[in-house]
């Protein structure tokens, strides 16, 4: 079976500073890997080569079976992200938003689609709300909703529960689960325990490298703990 | 499986990207309403300086280059705002990540950039002539209109390919001025002449402002072809 994600000694060099690092793995189709590591390990720079919003200074990676650099276009239309912002236009509504996001995207039947969504995110009653009005629990929620909005294979979230609330994160937690199983997820997380748990796969990173991969069940919470705890002692790249 | 796009054409993509453009431009009015508001500004500081300083002096041979310079220093201002509803919450991330044609983002962008450049001008120039007592008869309204047109097409287009590149940098503003300024410097000369020569007149005015038209036209093929063969890199970047 095709690996969803594979790299081979995927590097990132900003100047003379390697990012990313040699990375090299291959993650099982419908896997939900959180992606663990201190500041500066790379983690989110190796997110963004993997949804070919960077590109890589050497190396290979295949996300869904294709070259994120030589397929770059079969690769968008397979994958979705949730980043550090909401990636959605304030001053439209938010059935605009994803309306919009899902006519790029070629879906078929796109208000279909956009009800199924705002259904599935809790957010029909403020679908002709503008953006900009939105908490940041709820922006959360709609910016899964336009991650969504292709139905994508791969799901990468980016520390998706930096800063919210605890409500916010009871129901992101709710959204999170209805995705296990379902479609290859790739996590980056600082909360150990919650990513730990939502795994099958976890990675650690330090310094751009991979410390440690493996599967939830061979590695075990102890083993993966004391793991980590080595990655931080790396240090801060 | 993610739902595969139906294939959208870079027509299809261009008229969705400009239609967002539009959507949001005539729900919030910023950027119409702060480039209108400079222009009248700018049109009532040329008025009192110039009633002051020159009230007895044929200005005619200048209104050309005034005239230009007002839509240079107007059109900078809303090029400069042209990516602050992407950089707002990050959409320009969530365009690039669909499986897009680059050049589509390009032209739609330049489109909507160029249409609000033109609505600003078809409002200030008629204020701008009306204050400048310049000798525009209803003969040369059809040749200032084509000289307009042609130098607003270049400046939309190469604007909004140095929007993108300055539109994530810090100091934004200045750098978008330093490098728009010496870009457009041929066609700025080219319009400026060409306009000069509609409106003071004599016997090879159509000499001029042929020569003056037919650079800026050749400017901006070229210009035009080098940005939208540049996007994809500069976009990505």
């Amino acid at each position: 079976m095709t690996p969803a994600i594979e790299t081979t000694r995927l590097c990132k060099t900003f100047d003379t500073r390697r990012a990313v690092d040699n990375v090299s793995v291959a993650v099982p189709a419908g896997a939900f890997v959180s992606v663990f590591g201190p500041n500066g390990a790379g983690k989110t720079t190796l997110l963004r080569m993997l949804v070919t919003l960077s590109r890589p200074s050497s190396g290979t990676a295949r996300v869904a079976g294709y070259d994120v650099r030589k397929q770059a276009d079969e690769v968008r239309a397979r994958i979705g992200l949730v980043g550090h912002q909401p990636m959605l236009y304030p001053d439209l509504t938010l059935e605009e938003n994803l309306r919009f996001f899902a006519r790029l995207y070629g879906v078929e039947g796109p208000d279909a689609r956009v009800a199924e969504l705002l259904a599935a995110v809790g957010l029909k009653h403020r679908r002709l709300d503008q953006v900009r009005t939105f908490s940041r629990g709820m922006l959360q929620r709609a910016a899964i909703a336009r991650a969504l909005v292709n139905d994508p294979d791969v799901l990468f979230l980016d520390e998706p529960y930096t800063g919210l609330d605890q409500h916010a994160a009871e129901v992101l937690d709710d959204l999170v689960d209805g995705l296990v199983g379902k479609r290859t997820v790739v996590m980056v997380s600082h909360d150990l325990d919650k990513g730990f748990e939502l795994c099958t796969h976890a990675l650690v990173l330090a310094r751009g490298r991979v410390v440690s991969f493996g599967a939830k069940q061979d590695l075990g919470a102890d083993e993966f703990a004391a793991r980590y705890r080595a990655a931080i002692n790396a240090g801060v790249a | 499986m993610a739902r595969r796009s139906k294939g959208l054409s870079a027509v299809r993509q261009y008229r969705l990207l400009l239609g967002k453009d539009l959507r949001q431009e005539f729900r919030t009015l910023d950027l119409l309403s702060s480039m209108l508001i400079y222009a009248v500004l700018v049109i009532i500081v040329y008025g009192a300086s110039l009633a002051t300083g020159a009230a007895d002096a044929d200005i005619a041979p200048l209104s050309g280059g005034l005239l230009w310079a007002l839509i240079v220093f107007t059109s900078l201002l809303g090029l400069n705002r042209s990516f602050a509803h992407e950089r707002e919450q990050g959409a320009l991330e969530g365009i690039l990540l669909a499986p897009l044609d680059r050049g589509a983002v390009y032209l739609a962008k330049a489109t909507s950039n160029l249409l609000f450049m033109l609505v600003t001008e078809v409002i200030a120039v008629p204020l701008y002539f009306f204050f400048m007592a310049s000798g525009v008869t209803a003969s040369t309204v059809g040749w200032l209109a084509l000289v307009l047109l042609v130098g607003t097409v270049g400046m939309a287009g190469i604007g909004t390919m140095l929007a993108t590149i300055t539109a994530h940098t810090r100091g934004r503003d200045v750098l978008l001025a330093v490098l728009f300024i010496p870009l457009i410097f041929p066609l700025l000369y080219a319009c400026a002449s060409a306009t000069t020569a509609a409106i003071v007149g004599g016997a090879f005015w159509m000499d001029t402002y042929s020569l003056g038209l037919m650079l800026a036209g050749a400017y901006d093929a070229i210009m035009l072809a080098v940005c939208w063969w540049l996007y994809d890199f500069v976009i990505g970047a």
